[in-house]
C-alpha cells in the first residue's frame, strides 16, 4: 500500500516572521486536520501511545479527528492533559508518540502534535469546554511551583476530589511556559487560555507566594494532608570562565525571562529592556539555545550563532527548531567550545575565544565525544553573548527547607512513589530530574499525583 | 491583596516615602530584606529597599530616578500597585557587635540605615552609630523618626557642610577610624562609596557588610542578572544577597553591571514622559 505524504503545515514565512514574535506554524484547517488523521492505520497495538510521558489515548483522539467528531476528540485528549493545545506544540514528538508511530519508518509518521494542537484550538475558538465531575473530598493538597509538574499534578488530583492549591513565586502561573517558551512556538493567549482551565476546575492559585520566604514550609505541611513540590530547575548554570562579569553576557534564562516574560520586545510599552547586539552569540545547542538564538534574530541582531562542540545531528535540540532556525538565518557554527569572553575597556563584552574541536571516541550518551584541539584557540567578535548551557534546580526554595534530602547537584531526592525523605512531601518535575522536557514533567507530574492519592487513602 | 498606598511623603526634592499594604511582607520582614514591586501589569519587577514594616504595610524610600519610580510617583494615597512580593533576600544574623556603624549616602541606603540599626539597637551590647551623608542641607531627611530614634548615636554630614557635619560618610568614618574602636561596619547606597568604604575598613581591619545594589528580573535567582563576585565565587544579590561581606566584593564588576540598562532606562523615562505630556 502506497503510504501518503505527512499534510504540510502551513508557517510563517521565514522573511516575515523574524520580524515578529507571533507563532510560526499556522496550524491545520479542520480539512486538513481530517486528511492528516485519515493517513492512521489505526494500528492493533498503537505504539504512539506507548511513546507519551501522560499516556494519552492517541489511537482513538486521531479516530474521532477523522470522522469530524472535534469535540468528543478534545474531551478525550484532555481527559490525559490539561494543555493539549501547549504540549500538542511545543513536546519532542519525533522522539516520542511520532517516532514510535509506523510510519515513521518511511519518514511519514502522522502529525499527532499538530493534530491534537488543532483539536485543542477548535476547542477554544468554538468555546467548548471539557467540564468535570468532582467527587469532593476534605483533603488538602499543597503544590510549590505551577509549571508543568504541578499543573498537571493540580488537575489530576483535582479531578479526584482534592482542594488544591498552588503556591507559586512569579506574577503569573505557568513556569517555564511563561518564561522559558517563546510565543512564537508557543502564543501566550493559548497558554492563557488552558491555564484558565485550573480555575474553572476549582484549583487555587496563590501567585507571588515564594515558599520560604513569604510563606513558611511548615505552616504549608501543618494545614495540607501532602505537598507536592514542582519547583522545576530554574537556575542558570554558568561556565565559569573569564568574562561572565562582561555587560552583554547573559544567561539564557535572562535573556529568555527578559522577552517573553516581561515581553521586553515590547520595550518600552513594557518596562523591561533587553539589549541585543547585531552580532550574537549561543552558547549551546538545545532548545533553550534555539529560542534564545530565534528571539535575538526577531530582536534585530543582524548575525545570530550557535556555538556547539559537536555537529548539530548530535545537538538536544528538536530537529524541527533546527529546521525553523536555519530557515531563519540562525547560523550553526560546531565543533568549537567557548574558553572565555573578552570585553572592552568599559566593560561591554566584545568577543569570545573559542577552540576547535575533533571527535575522538563515543561518551556515556552514546554520542561523539567532542576533544578540544591543542593551539586552535581564536577569538571570535560578538557584541552579546547568550550562555544556554542548562539550568539547574533553584536554590531559592531548598535553602529555605534544609531539612529536605537533596543530591549535591541540587536535585530533590524522592523514593520511588516520589515521596522525599519528608512524609507526605512529594517531589517532581525539573525538581526532581534537573531538567527535561515539558512533557515529561509532567508525565512525572501525573505519576505522583497518583501516588500522592494512595498515600493519602492508605 | 490590594496593595493600597496608605501614605506618600516628600523626603527632600528628589526622594519620597511610602507605604504600602503588603501583610506578606511586613509580617515576615528583617532588616536586609526587600521588596520586588511591579507598579503595573506591564511593569517590570523591580527591588525595593524596606525601610520599617509594621501593621500590615511596608515603608519604602523611593528616589524619582527612573520610569517606575516617576510613576510611581505620580499615584496618589488610595492608589494601589499591581503587585508587592516579598520579603526577598537573605539577610545577615545580626548580633552583639559592640560599637557597630551604619553609613550610608542614597536614598536606599538611608532606609537600609534606620531598618537596621533598630534592630541592633534592640541587641544588648551594641552600641550603634549611624551615619547619613547628604550633598546638601536641602537634601536631610526629616530625622527625628527616621534616624535619630533608630540609633545611639546619630551623625549629620553634609558635603558642603551646610548642615552637620562636613564631607561624606567616608569622611566621617575614616575620622572615627582613627579616634575610637569600632568593631563592625554595615553600609548602603551609591555603589562606588561602597568600594572605597571597603578598602577603607580593610586598612582598618574592620569587618564590613554592604548592600549590593544590582539590577534584577524575577529576583528570585532565576535569571542571573544580579550576579555579583565574592571572594571570587559567583552569588546572586537576590537570593544570596544582597548583603555581602565588602572586602571581598568584586566592585569593578558591580560598578559596571549596574550600569548596563543605563540608555534604555533614560528612554523609558523619556517615553513616559511624552505619554504623561499627551495625556495632560
Amino acid at each position: 500500500m502506497e503510504i501518503k505524504e505527512r499534510i504540510p503545515m502551513r508557517e510563517q514565512d521565514p522573511k516575515e516572521r523574524v520580524n515578529n514574535f507571533d507563532s510560526v506554524p499556522l496550524g491545520y484547517s479542520a480539512d486538513e486536520a481530517v486528511a492528516e488523521a485519515k493517513r492512521c492505520l489505526q494500528c492493533k497495538k498503537p505504539m504512539c501511545e506507548i511513546g507519551c510521558p501522560v499516556r494519552m489515548q492517541v489511537k482513538d483522539i486521531i479516530a474521532l479527528i477523522k470522522e469530524e467528531k472535534f469535540e468528543k476528540a478534545f474531551y478525550l485528549a484532555k481527559a490525559d492533559n490539561a494543555v493539549p493545545a501547549m504540549t500538542g506544540r511545543v513536546c519532542p514528538q519525533e522522539t516520542q508518540c511520532e517516532g514510535k508511530c509506523i510510519l515513521e519508518k518511511q519518514g511519514k509518521a502522522i502529525n499527532i502534535g499538530k493534530l491534537f494542537a488543532f483539536v485543542a484550538d477548535w476547542a477554544r475558538r468554538n468555546g467548548v469546554t471539557s467540564k468535570i465531575n468532582v467527587e469532593e473530598n476534605e483533603k488538602k493538597i499543597a503544590i510549590i511551583g505551577a509549571g508543568p509538574a504541578g499543573i498537571t499534578a493540580a488537575v489530576d488530583l483535582r479531578k479526584l476530589g482534592y482542594k488544591v492549591s498552588m503556591f507559586e513565586a512569579l506574577h503569573i502561573a505557568g513556569g517555564v511556559l511563561q518564561y522559558g517558551i517563546p510565543p512564537f512556538r508557543l502564543p501566550r493567549d493559548i497558554v492563557d487560555y488552558e491555564l484558565s482551565y485550573l480555575k474553572k476546575i476549582g484549583v487555587e492559585i496563590k501567585l507571588n507566594h515564594v515558599v520560604g520566604q513569604n510563606v513558611d514550609f511548615n505552616n504549608i505541611k501543618e494545614e495540607y494532608d501532602a505537598i507536592y513540590i514542582s519547583t522545576g530547575a530554574g537556575a542558570p548554570r554558568f561556565l565559569g570562565c573569564d568574562g561572565e562579569k562582561l555587560k552583554g553576557v547573559y544567561s539564557a534564562n535572562e535573556f529568555l525571562i527578559r522577552v517573553n516574560l516581561m515581553k521586553a520586545y515590547k520595550f518600552p510599552n513594557w518596562d523591561t529592556p533587553i539589549i541585543c547586539g547585531k552580532k550574537v552569540g549561543v552558547i549551546g545547542c538545545g532548545n533553550v539555545a534555539l529560542d534564545a538564538a530565534r528571539c535575538a534574530k526577531r530582536l534585530g541582531a543582524d548575525e545570530v550563532y550557535i556555538l556547539y562542540r559537536r555537529t548539530k545531528q548530535y545537538a538536544p535540540a528538536r530537529a524541527e527548531e533546527i529546521h525553523h532556525a536555519e530557515e531563519e538565518g540562525i547560523i550553526f557554527k560546531e565543533m568549537v567550545t567557548p574558553c572565555k569572553m573578552t570585553g572592552t575597556e568599559d566593560g561591554w563584552v566584545n568577543g569570545i575565544e573559542l577552540i576547535k574541536t575533533e571527535f575522538k571516541g563515543v561518551d556515556k550518551s552514546g554520542r561523539k565525544r567532542p576533544v578540544n584541539i591543542e593551539n586552535s584557540e581564536y577569538i571570535f567578535e560578538l557584541d552579546t553573548v547568550i550562555n544556554a548551557l542548562g539550568t539547574r534546580p533553584n536554590r531559592l526554595f531548598l535553602n529555605n527547607v534544609p531539612e529536605l534530602e537533596t543530591y549535591d547537584w541540587g536535585g530533590i531526592k524522592t523514593d520511588n512513589d516520589y515521596m522525599t525523605n519528608l512524609s507526605g512531601v512529594f517531589a517532581g518535575g525539573d525538581a526532581l530530574t534537573g531538567g527535561s522536557t515539558v512533557i515529561e514533567a509532567m508525565g512525572n507530574g501525573r505519576d505522583a499525583a497518583e501516588s500522592i492519592h494512595s498515600y493519602i487513602m492508605s | 491583596m490590594d496593595h493600597v498606598i496608605t501614605r506618600k511623603e516628600n523626603l527632600n526634592e528628589a526622594d519620597y516615602l511610602i507605604d504600602v499594604v503588603a501583610p506578606e511582607v511586613a509580617k515576615k520582614f528583617q532588616p536586609g530584606n526587600f521588596a520586588v514591586l511591579l507598579t503595573v501589569p506591564n511593569g517590570e519587577r523591580i527591588p525595593m529597599s524596606i525601610e520599617k514594616a509594621e501593621n500590615d504595610k511596608i515603608t519604602m524610600y523611593i528616589k524619582r530616578l527612573g520610569k517606575t519610580s516617576k510613576e510611581l510617583d505620580d499615584r496618589e494615597v488610595g492608589d494601589a500597585l499591581y503587585k508587592v512580593v516579598g520579603p526577598m533576600g537573605n539577610p545577615p544574623q545580626l548580633k552583639k557587635y559592640g560599637n557597630v556603624v551604619f553609613a550610608s549616602d542614597l536614598v536606599c541606603g538611608h532606609a537600609e540605615n534606620s531598618a537596621m540599626c533598630r534592630e541592633l539597637k534592640k541587641i544588648e551590647g551594641n552600641h550603634v552609630i549611624s551615619i547619613q551623608s547628604y550633598p546638601t542641607k536641602n537634601d536631610v531627611y526629616p530625622d527625628k523618626e527616621l534616624a535619630i530614634d533608630c540609633c545611639h548615636e546619630h551623625i549629620l554630614a553634609t558635603e558642603d557642610g551646610s548642615v552637620g557635619k562636613m564631607g561624606h560618610y567616608l569622611d566621617i568614618l575614616e575620622e572615627m577610624l582613627q579616634e575610637r574602636q569600632i568593631d563592625q561596619v554595615f553600609a548602603g547606597g551609591g555603589i562606588p562609596p561602597l568600594q572605597e568604604l571597603s578598602e577603607l575598613t580593610k586598612r582598618y581591619n574592620v569587618p564590613v557588610m554592604t548592600t549590593v545594589r544590582q539590577i534584577m528580573v524575577d529576583a528570585t535567582g532565576m535569571c542571573g542578572s544580579c550576579r555579583v563576585f565574592v571572594d571570587g565565587k559567583q552569588k546572586l544579590a537576590c537570593i544570596d544577597g544582597p548583603m555581602f561581606d565588602g572586602h571581598k566584593v568584586d566592585w569593578a564588576a558591580a560598578i559596571s553591571r549596574l550600569a548596563m540598562f543605563k540608555e534604555k532606562e533614560a528612554e523609558a523615562m523619556e517615553c513616559y514622559n511624552k505619554e504623561i505630556k499627551e495625556l495632560r
